[in-house]
């Protein structure tokens, strides 16, 4: 090969290696990193992205050059000197793509096994998915919350599940996801390592409340004394009815589907619930004295009536046997006269 | 060289309305049809990307949403690429191995008139309630769904069963009909790509119409199959699916590389570079694609030590995939080139596939999917893959081989703004779609997170470009069918068979059977034995 | 008007070369389909089978349905000796077998009905369980594929009685055989994983 082929192709492998390496360090584009095995991902990607951007600037660098280059000559309608093949030449661009794939894939291996290490005294978070709202269990704590909050460094055992089709559990900040499936339950392993609030997604599409399961729910990564404040707040229970009331709302998921100013929900898939305690509405005046029975009904047996416009059959219909009957009877009391 | 056939006009249009058995016909048949279900499929993404161009917009329903991107994806996918890729085949494969027609012409009428309850089906279901599980149908969601799901299960399985009848004419005509001289190491490497395509429709698509029986059955007859309460298991459904549904994105771009491995040496004047690599390397795709699919399924629960397999067996890929890259490079390395509409959609082909392919290597590296599964970094990877690959080699393999279906010529002018309007509109539309998946927006969401609108903006405006890229080409072709200039036998210069006659083709192909001398690529060589004409050619 | 000179033995030339005949070429790859369609159904089978139990499984007559499978072998024994007549030439011969063959498919069919007759008896039916799903679709498409080659045994007898075939020309023998074979080995596996493991 003439020298000066060689010294173009050294020099050219340099600036591409020195591109793919700029890009590697200073290219972000993943959210923040609030979990141990966010920074774990997130250097993969980062040198997966280098490495990336090395092939995509040879490969087209090479076509655009070829273009620019090999042009026809205006007028030369003949054929270009035949080259068949080069053996050498498809032994390399074989081999060398085949190592960079071995060298990826353990790399990955290697990351993916330290995301999933198991550490001492996780905390234990059952994850309750159904349509369309999150339910965060602490099983040892005896504490039930749509939002999760867990204590900085500490590993969290999340056992997934569903009540009904599959979902999925996915926190950006955390890097990862794993699907909820009725039926099965699904460990993930995470150790939060930043503090702040953090939005929840669904990821598996789970019908029409699909895009709007994480606006009930939100990630609060926070001390441990800040979590463990939360725990005692959580047990215990608002004596002034109103709270309570809105508590109950927030606990079983209602913000989901349904709109109501008091507790901050706008949830659209079912009615909007204010004005159940406005004495001047439609309901107050349709059903009069018998408001409560209507309100409780419709959450008991969401099917004996449904407003027009909205659909049959989206409503959990287990909420009679979910919700123990005095905090029934609070959440009734609450809806109706909130204001 | 043969002699010409004396011009030919293509069969009268009525004929292509009608059942026929001459492959041409069929192969019209499929490209138009299939054509059709493109706009149709398009016209959904445009309501999509609208109601996508503000975060809270409530232009669509959420449940009209589901519909909508459910069948969108089964359109495209169903009946525009499979079929629109197969009528390629139809067409091409019994002129490039100097056959008259297929093996078997009765049972690819057939085959494209399945099409039509197939296409018939997917519309009728939105009169019903359209499907809205995606396209990827999960259980339990899509057992519980409307009616027109049940429809749409019907409809996939007709469309595989026309897609697998396909499949057995095409093995059956390679292996059987080549004429004289036509060593399968002489074969186009188009036909090749059809070989490799065809063994991954028989031996995946049976799966998908098991899975889909099994969900037809608990949806018509209240078999248990997915039933959780009974035992059901919903990753059942997702291995049958994904076994056929992961090959099937093989089938959907195996022939337009191998259309584009027709162009370039036509457009450099140079042989192909590595054909039998080239060849190999299409096998290669194919067998490897069958033991891929459970990376679908990472973050599905799965047993955490099964996942490392896929994740290795899918990396693999990337070399034969490479191997092809790197030979369409030195092909034109070193050429003559022509930059004409064929050309450049196969040069804009190797760079947007390009981006797919690196974007499904990021996929395969389980830690990262276990991020991106599910959002929109995986809408970006696939519209790279189909749409900036499978769709750009239809194009350009539609421009190459209009002449010859047609004789007449498309206008290079309209082409150039096609192709420069698609490039810049595919880029737009699917780049930003990367950081929306990296930063956190999920896929099929009717609303979003207020952080990812200007994200969603560009790539509406891309995707408008798009809608838009579509009109010259339409326009193109209609009005060049009726008048454009005549293309003569050869207006390329190519040295494959189905250019050694007349353009279009009489009725059987050829006026006498060829006998093949030379290799399909072989510019730059002094003429030593091109195409002769058979020696038993003893007259009518 | 344009003729082809391409006689009917030209076109299939490559095939020749290769020793294959176009027609058994198309079956063997439509069979390869079936293989894996069946695959899936085998597939499903065997899940729930490992994952769930299934008391229903004691219900089963082995018995009755060895014998059965011993009526289905015995079917495909009756194909390969209608083909070995027409190779020699013998049209009674394959009429004979051809007839046989149909003769005993009907009787494994009507076993197989009498199976999930008495299943149903005990209160096994397609929608009582996972395991009644997947039994007797399994099991049902099989039957119905028995039923379909039944009917593809007789059209062929009737092409048999016409003179169509010959001692040259029976590739139409040779790729019903073909089906029949592959229905056979089907319930061989499926025989295999339902009642005896």
């Amino acid at each position: 090969m003439k020298e000066r082929t060689l010294l173009v192709i050294v020099l050219l492998t340099v600036a591409l290696l020195a591109a793919g390496f700029w890009v590697a360090q200073n290219v972000n584009l993943m959210p923040a990193e609030a979990s141990t095995r966010a920074a774990l991902v997130d250097q993969l990607f980062r040198a997966m992205l280098g490495l990336a951007a090395v092939i995509f600037l040879l490969v087209e660098g090479l076509l655009l050059y070829s273009v620019l280059r090999f042009r026809r000559p205006r007028g030369d309608e003949g054929d270009a000197v035949p080259v068949h093949g080069n053996r050498e030449l498809e032994i390399v661009w074989t081999l060398i793509p085949a190592l960079i794939v071995v060298v990826i894939g353990f790399y990955s291996f290697r990351v993916l096994a330290a995301s999933e290490m198991r550490e001492a005294d996780p905390i234990v978070v059952n994850v309750d998915s159904r349509q369309f709202s999150w339910s965060f269990e602490y099983p040892a704590e005896g504490v039930t919350s749509t939002d999760l909050h867990l204590p900085l460094g500490r590993q969290a055992r999340f056992l997934i599940t569903s009540t009904d089709v599959i979902h999925s559990f996915w926190v950006p900040e955390f890097r990862v996801k794993r699907d909820a499936t009725p039926g099965q339950i699904a460990e993930l392993l995470v150790t939060p390592s930043r503090l702040g609030t953090y939005p929840v997604r669904c990821a598996e599409l789970c019908g029409v409340g699909h895009a709007s399961m994480g606006l009930t729910s939100q990630v609060f990564v926070e001390s441990e004394a800040d979590f463990q404040a939360w725990l005692e707040a959580q047990a215990a229970f608002p004596s002034d009815p109103i709270a309570a009331g809105r508590a109950l709302f927030g606990r079983n998921g209602c913000s989901a589907c349904h709109a109501l100013a008091d507790a901050g929900a706008i949830g659209i898939i079912g009615p909007g619930l204010d004005a159940l305690a406005d004495p001047a509405s439609a309901h107050a005046s349709m059903h009069g004295a018998d408001l409560r029975t209507y309100v409780e009904q419709s959450i008991v047996d969401p099917s004996a009536v449904v407003v027009e416009g909205f659909s049959d059959g989206l409503m959990p219909k287990d909420f009679g046997t979910r919700i123990p009957a005095n905090e029934l009877a609070i959440l009734v009391d609450y809806l109706i006269a909130h204001k | 060289m043969t002699a010409t056939a004396s011009t030919t006009t293509a069969p009268a249009w009525r004929r292509y309305f009608g059942w026929s058995t001459d492959h041409k016909v069929i192969g019209v048949q499929y490209l138009v049809t299939s054509f059709f279900f493109f706009l149709v499929g398009g016209a959904m993404a445009g309501m999509i990307r609208t109601q996508l161009l503000a975060p809270d917009s409530t232009l669509v329903s959420a449940e009209a949403y589901n519909r909508l991107t459910t069948n969108h994806g089964s359109v495209m996918l169903f009946l525009w690429i499979l079929p629109v890729l197969a009528g390629l085949g139809n067409y091409l494969i019994p002129l490039q191995i100097g056959a008259r027609d297929m093996a078997f012409p009765r049972l690819n009428a057939l085959s494209f008139w399945l099409l039509v309850p197939s296409g018939l089906l997917m519309l009728a279901s939105f009169f019903v309630g359209a499907a809205e599980a995606g396209w990827t149908a999960y259980v339990p969601l899509s057992v519980a769904g409307p009616d027109g799901q049940t429809l749409w299960a019907i409809s996939v399985v007709l469309l595989g069963t026309s897609s697998m009848m396909g499949s057995i004419n095409f093995v059956t005509t390679i292996f059987t009909m080549r004429t004289a001289g036509m060593t399968f190491w002489r074969m186009p490497l188009f036909t090749w790509s059809m070989l490799a395509t065809s063994i991954l429709v028989l031996t995946a698509t049976p799966v998908l119409t098991a899975g889909l029986v099994l969900i037809a059955m608990d949806r018509l007859v209240g078999t248990l199959f997915f039933s959780v309460p009974a035992g059901g298991d919903p990753i059942l459904w997702q291995n049958l699916f994904w076994f056929y549904s992961h090959p099937a994105v093989y089938i959907m771009v195996l022939p337009a590389m191998g259309a584009v491995s027709e162009i370039f040496p036509v457009f450099s004047r140079k042989p192909v570079f590595g054909y039998k690599m080239i060849a190999f390397s299409s096998l290669a795709i194919s067998l490897l694609g069958l033991t891929v699919w459970a990376h679908h399924m990472f973050t599905s629960g799965m047993d955490p030590r099964l996942r490392v397999p896929y994740m290795i067996s899918t990396m693999i890929i990337a070399v034969p995939t490479g191997v092809k890259i790197f030979s369409w490079l030195a092909t034109i390395w070193g050429g003559k080139l022509r930059l004409d509409t064929p050309m450049l959609f196969a040069l804009g082909f190797i760079s947007m596939f390009l981006i797919g392919g690196i974007t499904g290597v990021f996929l395969a590296a389980i830690p990262i999917d276990l991020h991106v599964h599910d959002t929109y970094f995986v809408v970006a990877h696939l519209h790279f893959v189909l749409f900036g690959g499978s769709v750009s080699g239809a194009y350009a393999a539609l421009y190459y081989w209009y002449p010859k279906i047609t004789g007449r010529r498309l206008d290079e002018r309209l082409g150039k703004v096609h192709f420069a309007a698609n490039f810049i509109g595919t880029n737009l539309a699917y780049l930003p779609m990367f950081l929306a998946g990296l930063l956190g927006m999920p896929r099929r969401v009717v609303n979003y997170d207020p952080r990812f609108t200007e994200l969603n903006q560009l790539a509406s405006l891309g995707a408008f470009l798009l809608a838009a890229s579509v009109l010259p080409f339409l326009y193109n072709v209609i009005v060049s069918w009726v008048s454009g200039p005549k293309a003569g036998d050869n207006p390329w210069r190519a040295k494959t068979l189905e250019w050694k006659t007349s353009s279009p083709p009489p009725a059987y192909n050829f006026d006498t059977p060829p006998v093949v001398t030379e290799g399909p690529y072989d510019y730059g060589e002094a003429a030593q034995g091109s195409l002769a004409p058979s020696p038993s050619a003893a007259g009518d | 008007m344009t003729s082809h000179n391409i006689t009917h033995e030209d076109e299939f030339r490559a095939g020749r070369e290769l020793s294959l005949d176009h027609r058994k070429l198309g079956m063997w790859l439509f069979l390869a389909s079936e293989v894996m369609f069946f695959g899936g159904l085998i597939g499903t089978f065997l899940h729930y089978k490992a994952t769930i139990p299934s008391p229903e499984s004691a219900e089963l007559d082995t018995v009755l349905v060895g014998i059965n499978t011993f009526v289905l072998i015995t079917s495909s024994l009756m194909v390969v000796l209608g083909l070995d007549s027409i190779r020699r030439g013998s049209r009674r011969g394959l009429l004979t077998y051809l007839g046989l063959t149909a003769l005993l498919g009907v009787v494994f069919l009507g076993g197989q009905g009498y199976e999930f007759v008495s299943l149903y008896g005990h209160g096994i039916a397609l929608t009582s369980s996972v395991f009644g799903s997947s039994f007797f679709t399994l099991t049902g498409f099989h039957g119905l594929h028995v039923l379909i080659g039944v009917a593809w045994a007789l059209l062929t007898l009737g092409k048999a009685l016409r003179g169509t075939y010959s001692a040259q020309d029976h590739v139409g023998v040779e790729a019903f055989g073909l089906y029949w074979h592959f229905v056979d080995i089907v319930w061989i596996v499926l025989f295999t994983i339902i009642y005896l493991i």
